[in-house]
């Protein structure tokens, strides 16, 4: 079943300038992107820095305007609501921050963080509140005795739990995880990556999960899509992606991952070489004359390149 | 993982961490001159309080012929001036007066410096662009003039006046610093997330922005406090501050334009200077140490 479905994304950023702050032009920050998610499956969005992933999952939490096109959930387009009519779809998709030091607020103790969704929604009792929020501090794994703290007594790893939990409180459907580990210490990253993976199972979430590292994505998603520039330029399962890249990007997306094994290093370099002279000889085949990447086309029944 | 260093020493304290007040206090004791600013502060200020309640301040402001320019004497402990009123209780009042001026004013302007500010800088766009359009025209506008037009054309020219017409000039700096303080805000994810999670944008300006300006606040507010003394006082000795009748620091000092006052009667205006000087200074002492409070990086340990 399709629980959301991006259609011709557009989200565009003007660009002010001049003695008026007149708009003088637009950063096409998600330029026409469209993917489904099905219930109960991870999607991956990678690609480089300022390719628009981030600006794609805020676009279904609306904390970005959508220029164009829509985000059909369960059917109904979030594009065209207004603020007060998307309240209700606020409980079904909740968002995981990259950040875990700035997502939770350094004034508020734990039980108000992770109790906020739960006062928007719920009328609770403060001692059913409190249960509900020490469950799921539970459930992330911190000592019920955390609700009195405030953010910064915790580690890294530790606030990007809150937040998980934060994000839970309301049952939602669907999670946007904006890098949700990059912020975090590679031994810690881990191990909330595990974490989210059996909490998927228990919830039944459904995720849109951005990243750059392709490894972690790999690791996490059963389809992902690559995005350069604001655009889809290859998406399919995991495993093809990754095993046969079409697009030039992606190749040089995979090639760029450093490999810790000295023997193969070699291999690399040369791999990359080629790939460059590639990329200049064959650049036509996958940008038009603007740069811009192609619509994607199927080359089997899952999965999707940007080819000429 | 940096960002764990400045706050280390909370750790010691398991359950409920400091809270601001708590921060405040110990920053304060550890700062001997702000402790003692806050002592003769607290101490001036109870002083005149208390003292101007019992006080008949029409007495005060009525003019005897009979006792003009006396030296201090164990009947005018401070002397009188032209008017053979009594110096010493018109520093009295006129400290009341005075500061208690300066507490509306600065209230009255970190009310509307705050809503304003937080409603610009947390909204941004066509709603920011108003407010600072409309901050832009009262700065634009020639204060002094404007002052001065309002004293000579109202009819009863007395303190509400004139706490409503400084107000009206000095909210625009609170309202900026608050502004560009929110716009920084607002762009953390912890708002972003309040947003995500359905809370109205009332909710979030008033419990998870407005905490995170209120040190900010504090110790504007004590700032402003000690600066709106001086400024009261400056006005008046320009000669548009208050009537004679409202004595206040500012109309004691004013005195001094008078050579002879200046050269030879020294009691009229020498303690109300100093008056205006220590409250100044323990002010801003006190407010030194809540800045630093505010600030984890320049804590005394
Ligand atoms: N609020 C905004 N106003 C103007 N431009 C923006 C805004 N948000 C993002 N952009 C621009 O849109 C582009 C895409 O940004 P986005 O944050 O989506 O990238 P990203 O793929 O998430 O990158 P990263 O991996 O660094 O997080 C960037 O060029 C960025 O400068
Ligand atoms: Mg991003």
């Amino acid at each position: 079943m399709t629980l959301l479905k991006l259609d011709n994304l557009k989200v565009h950023f003007p660009i002010r300038g001049g003695f008026f702050r007149r708009v003088v032009d637009h950063v096409k920050a998600v330029d026409g992107v469209s993917f489904e998610l099905q219930q109960g499956e991870t999607y991956g969005l990678v690609g480089e820095s300022g390719s628009g992933k981030s600006t794609t999952g805020k676009a279904v939490v609306k904390l970005n305007e959508v220029t164009s096109g829509q985000i059909l959930f369960e059917g109904r387009d979030l594009a065209s609501l207004s603020r007060r009519e998307i309240k209700p779809f606020r409980k079904d998709i909740q968002m995981i921050f990259q950040d875990p030091y700035s997502s939770l607020n350094p004034k508020k103790r734990v039980l108000d963080i992770i109790a906020e969704p739960l006062r928007n929604f719920e009328r609770l009792s403060p001692s059913e509140e409190k249960k509900i929020v020490q469950d799921f501090l539970d459930k992330v794994g911190l000592s019920p005795e955390s609700i009195h703290k405030y953010p910064h007594e915790f580690s890294g790893g530790q606030r990007q739990r809150i937040g998980i939990a934060r994000s839970l409180t309301l049952k939602p459907k669907l999670i946007i995880a904006d890098e949700p580990v990059s912020a975090l210490d590679v031994s810690v990253q881990a191990q909330v990556l595990n974490f989210l993976q059996d909490l998927q199972q228990e919830f039944n979430l459904t995720y849109l999960f951005v990243g750059h590292d392709l490894g972690v994505i790999r690791h996490m998603c059963d389809r992902m899509g690559v995005m350069y520039r604001g655009r889809l330029v290859e998406e399919g399962k995991s495993e093809e992606i990754y095993e046969n890249p079409q697009h030039i990007y992606t190749k040089r997306l995979i090639a760029a991952i450093p490999d810790l094994e000295p023997e193969v290093r070699e291999d690399k370099v040369q791999l990359r070489k080629k790939l460059t002279s590639e990329y200049e000889s064959t650049y036509s085949k996958y940008f038009d004359e603007n740069g811009r990447a192609y619509d994607l086309k199927p080359i089997s029944s899952t999965h999707r390149v940007a080819l000429q | 993982m940096e960002m764990k260093v400045e706050t280390g020493k909370n750790i010691q304290v398991n359950d409920v961490s400091p809270s601001g007040i708590k921060i405040i206090w110990q920053e304060i004791k550890k700062d001997k001159l702000a402790m003692g600013s806050l002592i003769i502060l607290a101490a001036i200020l109870l002083f005149v309080y208390g003292a101007s309640f019992f006080m008949d301040a029409k007495e005060i402001a009525k003019v005897d012929f009979l006792s003009i320019y006396l030296e201090p004497s164990s009947d005018y402990w401070l002397g009188t001036d032209y008017g053979g009123r009594d110096v010493f209780g018109q520093l009295i009042i006129g400290t009341r007066n005075s500061f208690t001026i300066s507490l509306f004013i600065t209230l009255f302007t970190a009310i509307i410096g705050l809503s304003l500010g937080l409603l610009a800088g947390y909204f941004g766009g066509a709603t920011d662009n108003v407010i600072m359009r409309v901050i832009d025209f009262v700065i634009a506008l020639p204060q002094l003039m404007f002052i001065i037009v309002v004293v000579t054309i109202v009819p009863i020219f007395n303190v509400y006046v004139f706490i409503l017409i400084m107000t009206m000039f000095l909210w625009t700096g609170k309202a900026r610093l608050i502004r560009s303080k929110a716009l920084s805000e607002r762009e953390l994810d912890y708002i972003h997330a309040s947003q995500t999670l359905g809370t109205p944008h009332w909710k979030i300006i008033l419990f998870q922005l407005l905490p995170n300006v209120s040190s900010l606040i504090i110790v504007n507010f004590i700032l402003n406090l000690a600066g709106n003394i001086g400024l009261e006082s400056s006005l008046t000795f320009l000669g548009f501050g208050l009537p004679e009748s409202t004595p206040s620091l500012g109309t004691l000092i004013s005195y001094a334009r008078n050579p002879d006052v200046l050269e030879n009667k020294w009691w009229i205006w020498v303690p109300a200077s100093l008056m205006i000087l220590v409250l100044m200074l323990s002010i801003n002492f006190v407010g030194q140490a809540l800045k630093r409070a505010a600030d984890a990086r320049q804590r005394r340990g």
